[in-house]
């Protein structure tokens, strides 16, 4: 897989090159400033992108700014982002293009690193995964409102991994039911949700920004 | 205007010229009285009118600047020596004039030896310009003493906020060295004790050691997580990243309670006020939800002639009051330290409604890539 990495401090830029590595993932290029992204990003055309939000020159937003400016450019281009806190906010800008290939986690779960490369495939491959922690935030919400409202407990539930960007057999194993249980669950939520039967990737992140979105 | 006459130890009504100026129809009138009958008295008078008037005037003009209250003053009295000089024929009256004024006053006096038509020509003169002047000089004190009390005022409201800010900032420092203290130094020292365990069992008890690994990655995970939410209250990132509008945004989205935004900034406030307006908002915010059980919340922050207003309005069961409770006051501190206002309208069964207006300029029109 290659991958294209923003990150301006050199230690951690350093450290998630060091983790990915034996896992089969190629640095094509380490950048450290949103126009550097831009240009790897345009002429790379890696895989899947690994982004800190908070990048020079600015030190603000700039790595989610240039990210979302890659994906207007080259729609759909993987783009995982990092940061030190996440903001329903930025998740929201993200997955509005609902094009997929977003993901958007606490810098910290890279410490998982095979975790961390499963997020990276799913992404690579057009999936959405949300940190849990912008899920807990969200489960906090009262959540009276439609559409949701339609969902059972149980179909939240899976629409909740469905936004970690868990696949149908680890959202099983995770809720103690069979594969079949949950790809009913998910038919269920998709056409609650009035997401048309199509590409089912699409599908899934369509829900997850009706989820986000509630 | 106000050190310079506390200065002076003058008698507490005499402090204010406009009294001072009453005085002199009453000196005027002492001498039309008994101006024939006892020359001395009314020397007397004239002179002591003079000497009271004298650093009232001086202090006018050094503290205000006001010439032309001192300039008529001078010739005022000195047209009252003049006067009565030739009404009682006291030679003293008009060596009083000399005494309790200043050069304008003698030269004047003095000049009108001339002739006795002369003198009068110059009184009639004098006090025409008196009488003019008058109104004018009355409106000009009375200007200044409001001004004054009105700055007064200010001094005390700006010293009482700095200092509540100063106290504030202490308080807040204190909780962080607090919290870093116990939650994430804490943790990093245990983190150390860790790995250096996990290093000496590295080789004997390979097991053992890759327990502590994992116990001191979960370990720096927490310490992670502890920083951060030190951080979001000490400054969120969201609003350093996007300003005080997506801020509050985002404070909305995580509310528990839906909560509805309208937000008209322009441009972005400095800084100090995004964060002060921000945890006005989250208090507000936060209110609504643990004390007032709101099931709806409007938010509203805009921009209009040259004030920040931020509106917080909830549905819940109101009865908020900043004078009990930390929140709301603290909330108002702060404000004050900006030169803004807190208004709480929240009768019992509700609705609250939190305003703030605090005088702000925007900065240059803020750049958005969304």
């Amino acid at each position: 897989m290659r991958v294209v990495i923003a990150e301006d401090l050199f230690l951690l830029r350093e450290g998630i090159a060091r983790l990915l590595q034996p896992h089969g993932c190629e640095v094509v290029a380490a950048v450290g400033d949103g126009p550097g992204l831009v240009r790897a990003l345009i002429n790379e055309r890696p895989d899947v992108a690994i982004v800190d939000v908070r990048l020079p020159p600015t030190f603000t937003d700039e790595g989610l700014r240039a990210a979302l400016d890659a994906r207007r450019q080259v729609p759909g281009l993987p783009v995982l982002v990092l940061s030190q806190y996440v903001e329903q906010l930025y998740a929201r800008e993200l997955l509005a293009d609902r094009a997929g290939g977003v993901g958007y986690l606490l810098k910290d779960r890279v410490f998982t690193d095979s975790q961390f490369v499963d997020v990276l495939h799913t992404v690579a491959g057009g999936g959405t995964v949300m940190d849990p922690e912008v899920i807990t935030a969200l489960l906090a919400r009262r959540s009276s409102d439609a559409p949701l409202a339609r969902l059972t407990q149980r179909e939240r539930d899976v629409l909740a991994l469905m936004a970690e960007g868990r696949s149908n057999n680890a959202i099983a194993r995770r809720l103690f039911v069979s594969e079949k249980a949950v790809s009913k669950h998910c038919t269920s939520i998709f056409a609650k949700l009035d997401l048309p039967p199509s590409e089912s990737d699409n599908r899934r992140v369509l829900a997850v920004l009706a989820y986000l979105n509630s | 205007m106000n050190r310079a006459l506390t200065l002076l130890p003058l008698p507490r009504t005499l402090r204010d010229t406009g009294w001072a100026m009453l005085l002199i129809p009453v000196v005027l009138l002492v001498i039309t009285i008994f101006g024939r009958a006892i020359p001395w008295g009314a020397a007397a008078a004239v002179a002591g009118a003079s000497a009271l008037l004298a650093p009232v005037v001086a202090a006018d003009i050094a503290a205000a600047g006001v010439v032309c209250l001192g300039i008529y003053f001078t010739v005022l009295t000195g047209w009252i020596a003049l006067a009565f000089y030739h009404q009682t024929g006291n030679p003293l009256i008009r060596g009083s004039g000399l005494v309790g004024m200043n050069p304008v006053s003698g030269v004047l006096v003095v000049g009108s030896g001339a002739g006795v038509v002369l003198d009068v020509m110059l009184s009639a003169l004098v006090l025409g310009f008196g009488v003019w002047l008058v109104p004018r000089t009355i409106g000009v004190h009375a200007g200044l003493v409001q001004r004054n009390a009105a700055l007064a005022s200010r001094v005390a409201r700006l010293a009482e906020a700095r200092g509540a800010a100063v106290d504030g900032a202490a308080a807040e420092l204190r909780r962080v060295e607090r919290d870093l203290h116990d939650g994430a130094q804490a943790r990093l020292i245990a983190l150390g004790i860790n790995l250096r365990a996990a290093e000496q069992l590295f080789t004997s008890n390979p097991d053992a050691a890759l327990a502590l690994v994992t116990e001191s990655r979960e370990n720096s995970a927490l310490a992670l997580a502890e920083l951060r939410a030190l951080v979001r209250g000490i400054h969120p990132p969201v609003l350093a990243d996007r300003g005080l509008g997506d801020a509050v945004r985002a404070l909305a989205l995580g509310s528990p309670v839906p909560a509805e935004v309208e937000i008209r900034l322009p441009g972005r406030p400095p800084a100090p006020l995004e964060s002060a307006g921000y945890f006005a908002v989250a208090e507000a915010l936060t209110n609504a939800i643990k004390h007032a059980a709101a099931s709806q919340v409007h938010i509203l922050v805009e921009h209009r002639a040259g004030m920040l207003r931020i509106e917080v309005i909830d549905d819940g069961r109101g009865g908020a009051d900043p004078a009990h409770g930390t929140g709301l006051a603290g909330v108002e501190r702060r404000m004050r330290t900006f030169d803004g206002i807190l208004a709480v309208s929240s009768p019992p069964g509700g609705p609250t409604i939190v305003a703030i207006e605090v005088p702000c300029a925007l900065s240059s029109p803020k750049t958005c890539s969304s």
